[in-house]
């Protein structure tokens, strides 16, 4: 495939983000230019949707909050209905920076990986690294993760992404709830996904609060664990039906 | 007056409650299985209260109250997990619909829009 046609859509869940999702988005077209943005406004109380709309995005508003895996679904269900090739996710709290969105998302268009999680850790990059205890519960699930499916990732909390068509697909069909980012790594995994790591900067959180605040780091990894352990035992009995599926891939 | 008598008295005026319910149409029949049966085995053990205190010795209870409390309970801890699937469920189909409403409101938008245009 040509890859200068491929079409790519940068999905930005947003909840709540008035004063970050502008910005954001201005950011997202100075270094995409001419790229679909996808703005998921989760319900917000606040003007995110007309900001984002504003500065140029596309923007499909939830009814009412649904978290940030439903949100971020949306944007799948939305590229596999409109056929994009290459999605990538950047979060509305202008925590990930543009300027590396070309290099999360080129092993996509070379079709070295399925699905691209943009990391803090993997080289001594600088920038915003978390607080000790969001660290330390970081790497319990980088030791869990590649336990469990032998997959290393150094930042699996990430939301900095990239996905191709297979991904879209199976993530449009079945994305994990509430906290998603390590478990989505596992259900990748499991369907036979091919996990890229890139090394980017992040920056700390310009306005408003973390959905993840330090009280409750905790409730996240125990909540996320329970939810990890609970996939790898799921029945996935849609799965051999599915044409569409990676599991079919080989 | 009598305890068995106020217990059948009971145990069928739920169930009554139940029909009612689902011939008011505020319950439906998938919903109304579940404390129909429950009912109809407490007018049954109402009744036949010899058989239930016989089910307590044999399986162990020294007193048949105990056991009707065991069995209350248990029945309690099913019915309620019955009631958090179906929660579950209605929570997964509104998150769906959640979407698709979402989805469908804004290609309407982008279509009106084109309509505008030309």
């Amino acid at each position: 495939m040509n890859t200068s046609v491929m079409k790519v859509l940068i999905i930005v869940p947003a909840f709540n983000e008035c004063g970050n999702i502008g910005r954001t988005v201005e950011e997202i077209r100075k270094w995409q230019k001419g790229t679909d943005i996808l703005i998921i406004d989760d319900g917000s109380a606040d003007n995110t949707a007309q900001e984002a709309r504003q500065a140029g995005g596309m923007v499909i508003s939830l009814p009412f909050n649904l978290g940030i895996g439903a949100a971020v679904q949306t944007g799948f269900q939305f590229a596999q209905r409109h056929q994009y090739d290459i999605a990538a996710q950047v979060d509305g709290d202008g925590q990930h920076d543009a300027s590396f969105l070309d290099k999360i998302i080129e092993p996509i268009r070379r079709d070295e990986a399925d699905m691209v999680v943009g990391s803090r850790f993997l080289e001594k990059t600088g920038g915003f690294q978390s607080s000790f205890s969001r660290r330390m519960g970081i790497h319990f699930f980088v030791h869990l993760i590649n336990a469990l499916t032998g997959v290393k990732v150094s930042d699996p909390t990430s939301g900095f992404r990239a996905y191709n068509k297979k991904m879209i697909a199976l993530f449009s069909d079945y994305y994990p709830h509430d906290f998603p980012e390590p478990e989505a790594i596992v259900v990748a995994q499991q369907a036979g996904a091919r996990i890229a790591e890139i090394s980017v900067v992040m920056r700390a959180r310009e306005a408003g609060n973390s959905s993840i605040r330090y009280f409750k780091t905790l409730y996240y990894m125990a909540k996320v664990t329970l939810a990890i352990l609970l996939h790898m035992i799921r029945i996935r009995s849609d799965r051999s039906q599915r044409p569409d599926t990676l599991s079919n891939r080989q | 007056m009598n305890i068995h008598v106020v217990a059948m008295v009971v145990s069928v005026a739920i169930f009554l409650f139940v029909i009612e319910l689902v011939r008011r149409r505020r319950l439906t029949f998938k919903y109304a299985i579940a404390w129909l049966l429950v009912s109809a085995g407490a007018i049954f053990f109402a009744v036949f209260y010899r058989l239930l205190f016989a089910c307590a010795t044999l399986l162990g209870f020294e007193l048949p109250s105990n056991f009707i409390f065991f069995t209350l309970f248990c029945v309690f801890v099913f019915l309620s997990l019955l009631l958090t699937v179906f929660l579950c469920q209605q929570n997964n189909r509104n998150d769906v619909m959640a979407q698709k409403i979402a989805l469908l409101e804004f290609e309407l938008k982008e279509l009106k829009k084109k309509l505008k245009m030309e």
